[in-house]
């Protein structure tokens, strides 16, 4: 809601002002919502120079509409679809994550969800040498992991060194602060020159759930207002940078279906435009070979339903070696 | 104010909507120019993807089977997928060249709007485009929802300040309706959980058994008020039938309800 001060816009003085907050007339929104003759003859101010204000704020706040065929061209340079670290996760998510999406991974505690974050961040770092932020907000990423990852796919000790330094760590506890690494994000973004070639592809969140859960049950809408609010910025980072934004979530069971569900409610369902179930099988002491599974449970290209197997145990995220068959290549 | 000659192109692109999907109306000749159709269901439900679908329609040419009209797509939450929509061109056009393909998506004009007040603000500067574009005349806001928990939390504790602007919003996209001769299709998210008394049940108790759809109206009056059509989408879980949606129309002055199906394909909608 802004609120009408001199200055604001050419035009607009504090004289102007002072009459039209005596006609009840304070806000942006009450200018332009004003019957213009109206609130010329009440307050006797040129009805010319009420227009042209008009025209000025219209422009300045509003959103203005883009043609579909530039947007068109615009998309078709800047999208990129970049590597998970695992062909079989790529295949789910046809080729990889596309760049301007939010990508979902949810799973129950254990399912793989940080495992495969890792081996996103070292692929995305390593393979294609771009950057990579993430943000921690469970205490589970480890670093010497990740260097295990990175010693897997690269032999040479100076490119393993030089991944690591393009992936940046944040450790958020509380949505605030997440807010506030994606604010920081955003300003850095805004000030290069051409956004969409910057060396930052890749945001990676792990977990939402962590931050989120505490605000929700409590005073609903409050605790909703700002999911929300994280969900926008979320959405207008991947959008506005053609950035690839990931994001992890525990599930819960619909007590209808019976199927495992994202955590977070219906209104947070809505936001990722693809999703991803991280599954466990095999019995927990077998280490050695605990079989996960990845299903597509939302996605804006292909048919939900579709299962590959990933191979995620004392090593990391690769295709099992040829002699073991797997299902989903 | 507009010019007479846009008001009579206008009027003479009256009757090119009733072609727009007539799968997804009770009655023929649906949807008229001042129609208000609202996408209710929960996420997964095919609504987006129908959107996609009137807004090919609408901008593949009439050579190509389309209506060759314009559309202004209003996003509230960067959901729009435009790779998506190119898709579906590439699979309806007979000539699917890259020409052809920013042909069509020349006609539609899309805008992003982060709040409702930008939304208000966004419609007051659109009236401009709708006097200048007189073959504009499909109307989309996907989702008019998108702002109710942050409005209500901005609003504190009154319930007329939570729902003053979409209120306001609502009342302005009816004006630009009726006075541009526009159809305006909306989506709204299924956040709440349904209702359990039959006082708010949304069918009268006799049709409830056939037609039990997940509804809870949550938005103000004004824009409950002026929804002509509301299309109530589900999934159905049994993957055994190969129409995976369903969609339940209701013509509301009329009280006509229908009930069909639908699957998606990589071309898109199909009934």
């Amino acid at each position: 809601m802004v609120v009408l001060r001199a200055g604001l816009c050419p035009g607009l003085t504090e004289e102007m002002i002072q009459v039209l907050r005596a006609n009840s007339v304070r806000t942006v929104v009450d200018f332009v919502s004003s019957d213009l003759e109206d609130v010329s003859q009440k307050c006797s101010l040129s009805y010319k120079a009420l227009v042209a204000v008009r025209r000025v704020l219209l422009a300045q706040f509003s959103a203005f509409p883009a043609n579909g065929a530039d947007l068109y061209e615009e998309l078709k340079s800047s999208t990129a679809i970049l590597p998970t670290g695992s062909p079989s996760l790529d295949q789910l998510l046809d080729s990889g994550l596309y760049t301007g999406e939010v990508t979902e991974l949810m799973g129950t505690p254990g399912s793989g969800k940080t495992q495969v974050c890792l081996s996103i961040a070292a692929s995305v770092s390593l393979g294609l040498k771009q950057h990579v932020l993430f943000l921690d907000s469970t205490g589970g990423f480890t670093a010497s992991r990740l260097y295990q990852m990175l010693r897997a796919q690269a032999e040479d000790e100076e490119e393993q060194l030089e991944a690591l330094q393009r992936i940046q760590v944040a450790r958020v506890f509380d949505v605030y602060e997440m807010l506030s690494a994606l604010q920081e994000v955003r300003d850095r973004l805004s000030q290069q020159a051409v956004s969409c070639t910057g060396p930052l592809k890749t945001v990676v969140i792990d977990s939402v759930s962590a931050v989120i859960h505490p605000l929700l049950g409590g005073r609903q809408s409050e605790g909703l207002a700002i999911m929300m609010q994280l969900a926008r910025e979320l959405k207008m980072l991947a959008k506005e940078f053609s950035l690839a934004v990931v994001v992890t979530n525990q599930v819960t069971r619909d007590s209808s279906t019976g199927l495992l569900k994202p955590a977070l409610g219906r209104s947070w369902s809505f936001v990722p435009s693809t999703r991803v179930l991280l599954e466990s099988k095999g019995a927990a002491w077998e280490e050695a070979t605990t079989r996960r599974s990845a299903s597509l449970a939302k996605s804006p290209r292909q048919p939900t339903g579709m299962q590959v197997e990933l191979d995620i145990g004392n090593s990391d995220v690769q295709e099992p070696s040829p002699a073991t068959p797997t299902e989903g290549l | 104010t507009c010019a007479a000659f846009s008001l009579l192109a206008r009027l003479e692109g009256r009757s090119s909507l009733k072609n727009l999907e007539p799968c997804l109306f009770a009655e023929e000749g649906s949807p008229v120019h001042g129609d208000v159709i609202e996408f209710h269901g929960p996420e997964g439900t095919g609504k987006t993807e129908m959107l996609y679908h009137l807004v090919a329609r609408c901008i593949i040419p009439k050579s190509g089977g389309g209506l060759e009209v314009e559309v202004m797509f209003i996003d509230t939450d960067y959901h729009f997928d435009m790779l998506r929509l190119v898709t579906i061109l590439e699979h309806r056009l007979v000539q699917s060249t890259e020409e052809m393909i920013k042909q069509c998506l020349g006609r539609l004009f899309l805008v992003n709007c982060s709040s409702s007040t930008q939304l208000l603000l966004t419609l007051y500067s659109l009236e401009n485009m709708f006097c200048t574009h007189p073959s504009l005349c499909l109307l989309i806001v996907d989702s008019i929802s998108a702002f109710y928990w942050i409005d209500r939390s901005n609003g504190g504790e009154s319930l007329n300040l939570q729902e003053m602007n979409l209120k306001k919003c609502a009342n302005f996209l009816e004006k630009l309706v009726r006075e541009h001769h526009l159809a305006l299709f909306a989506t709204t998210q299924t956040i709440m959980q349904k209702s359990t008394s039959s006082a708010e049940s949304f069918f009268p108790l006799k049709l409830q058994h056939e037609f039990d759809t997940d509804y809870r109206p949550y938005l103000c009056k004004s824009w409950q008020q002026m929804v002509t059509h509301r299309i109530f989408f589900s999934k159905q879980f049994n993957s055994g039938n190969s129409k995976g949606f369903t969609v339940v129309s209701c013509h509301l002055k009329k009280n006509n309800v229908v009930k069909r199906s639908f699957s998606i394909a990589e071309c898109g909608v199909q009934f």
